[in-house]
């Protein structure tokens, strides 16, 4: 799993950590059931403080991502068992959406383009899976 | 709650007139990675003597593990380790000797980590402490800080003797090897003005300047409101005036510079709002945000 740090952005370092274990879950680069890195280990690779790392999967174990085993270490668990209800996760991810469309305001950029936008990255995104899946 | 690991209020010292602390108040939770940034001469050190009975303030109280270091002294130093900048062994001693010696002293010795640290640092256990630069020594009083399990770690510019090269690995080293044996209650408090190796370890800190605490805030929260924006305009740039509300502005011809702390939402909004052909954004890393606090 590949973890990249940004300190400039802005964003507390556990939900980089948080995101970037999502997106490696939802392109496939994780697959359920395989390991993450120890605490200790993502700890040393990053050079980050353990209590990060801890607060990260934390964070992704109440989301429903992770499963932590006691004595064996975390899991990536499968999708579709997130522990929210449905429509908390639609209102969740409508939040995420509100805040591209404001972006996409200030950036200038029309609905239809922002429309294309989307079609774009969810083809890409689902082609990736795509190439994960035959390797 | 639990009880504070160091708990310090409105203390102030002098060396004899001058002031050395200000009213310092500072509160450090169990299991955090606090940082205790200043430059040489802001009062770093003087805290930390206060917190161990080496100095005894003019007033103010400090509590360590909750109990106060002038009565519980011994209690205090049993449950901690102080590696200070300047670390002083027998001359006569040999590594092992002085490390024995050390462990002599405590009641637990982990000799397990001792003899893996003493190999990752490269020290031979049979020469003598007398022939050792000032980062070896350093990396020895580490060690033995170490090995003693103790419920906190307090460091005095840890890495100021150290090749910058090994400074990020050694520190993370270190901590990782520390905190991992019993996470969440193994407490760090490390005072430094060299930050950037602290980066990503700092869970909370103390900007102390002349002897006051300046800021203190999360790490996390720190980086998200400290931010420099940048903007190019097609014409002249805006003036200073119109950003009183920023930390600092720079102005060159058609661009500015601001640094933010905490309004950047706002003041990014306002440079917006005046059509410029580019607006960036990022934030403040904390060796950054520490000189934005220091004059």
């Amino acid at each position: 799993m590949l973890v990249h740090l940004n300190f400039k952005s802005g964003v507390p370092v556990y939900l980089q950590i948080v995101a970037q274990v999502k997106d490696s879950a939802a392109s496939g680069a994780l697959r359920p059931g395989d390991p993450l890195p120890s605490v200790r280990a993502l700890a040393e690779e990053l050079r980050v403080n353990r209590n990060t790392i801890a607060k990260a999967y934390a964070e992704l174990e109440t989301q429903g991502v992770l499963e932590l085993r006691q004595g064996s270490g975390c899991f990536l668990k499968a999708n579709g068992t997130s522990p929210l209800r449905r429509a908390v996760r639609s209102e969740r991810l409508a939040t995420e959406l509100d805040s591209v469309i404001v972006q996409a305001h200030h950036l200038q950029i029309g609905d239809d383009e922002l429309r294309a936008l989307l079609e774009e990255r969810l083809t890409d995104f689902r082609e990736r899976q795509r190439q994960r899946a035959e390797n | 709650m639990s009880t504070p690991a160091i708990e310090i209020h409105d203390l102030v010292h002098r060396y004899g007139r001058a002031e050395a602390l200000h009213g310092l108040s500072l509160t450090v939770e169990p299991g955090q990675c606090y940082g205790f940034f200043g430059r040489n001469g802001s009062g770093k050190t003087t805290t930390i003597k206060c917190l161990l009975n080496l100095l005894r303030p003019a007033s103010g109280s400090v509590r360590v593990f909750g109990m106060d270091p002038r009565r519980s002294e011994a209690e205090v130093k049993a449950r901690l380790a102080y590696v200070p900048d300047f670390v002083a062994f027998y001359p006569w001693m040999s590594i092992r000797e002085a490390l024995d010696y050390q462990a002599s002293f405590r009641e637990r010795w982990n000799r397990g980590a001792e003899e893996s640290l003493l190999k990752q640092f490269q020290l031979d256990p049979t020469a003598p402490t007398s022939g050792l630069s000032k980062g070896q020594r350093t990396q020895l009083a580490l060690i033995g800080a170490i090995a003693a399990e103790p419920e906190m770690l307090v460091l005095d510019e840890p890495t100021s003797g150290l090749d910058p090269l090994v400074r990020r690995e050694f520190i993370q080293t270190i901590i990782g090897a520390y905190q991992d044996a019993a996470p969440g209650k193994r407490t760090v408090f490390v005072s430094t003005h060299l930050i950037t190796e602290f980066e990503g370890l700092i869970d909370r800190f103390t900007v102390l300047d002349q002897g006051r605490a300046v800021l203190t805030a999360d790490a996390d929260e720190a980086r998200s409101k400290f931010r420099r924006l940048r903007a190019r305009f097609e014409g002249d740039a805006p003036t200073e005036n119109e950003f009183k509300a920023a930390k600092s502005f720079k102005r060159d011809g058609r661009s500015v510079e601001l640094i933010v702390n905490g309004n950047g939402d706002e003041l990014l909004a306002k440079l917006r709002g005046l059509k410029p052909l580019e607006v960036t954004t990022e934030s403040l890393t904390l060796e950054e945000i520490f000189m934005a606090s220091v004059r």
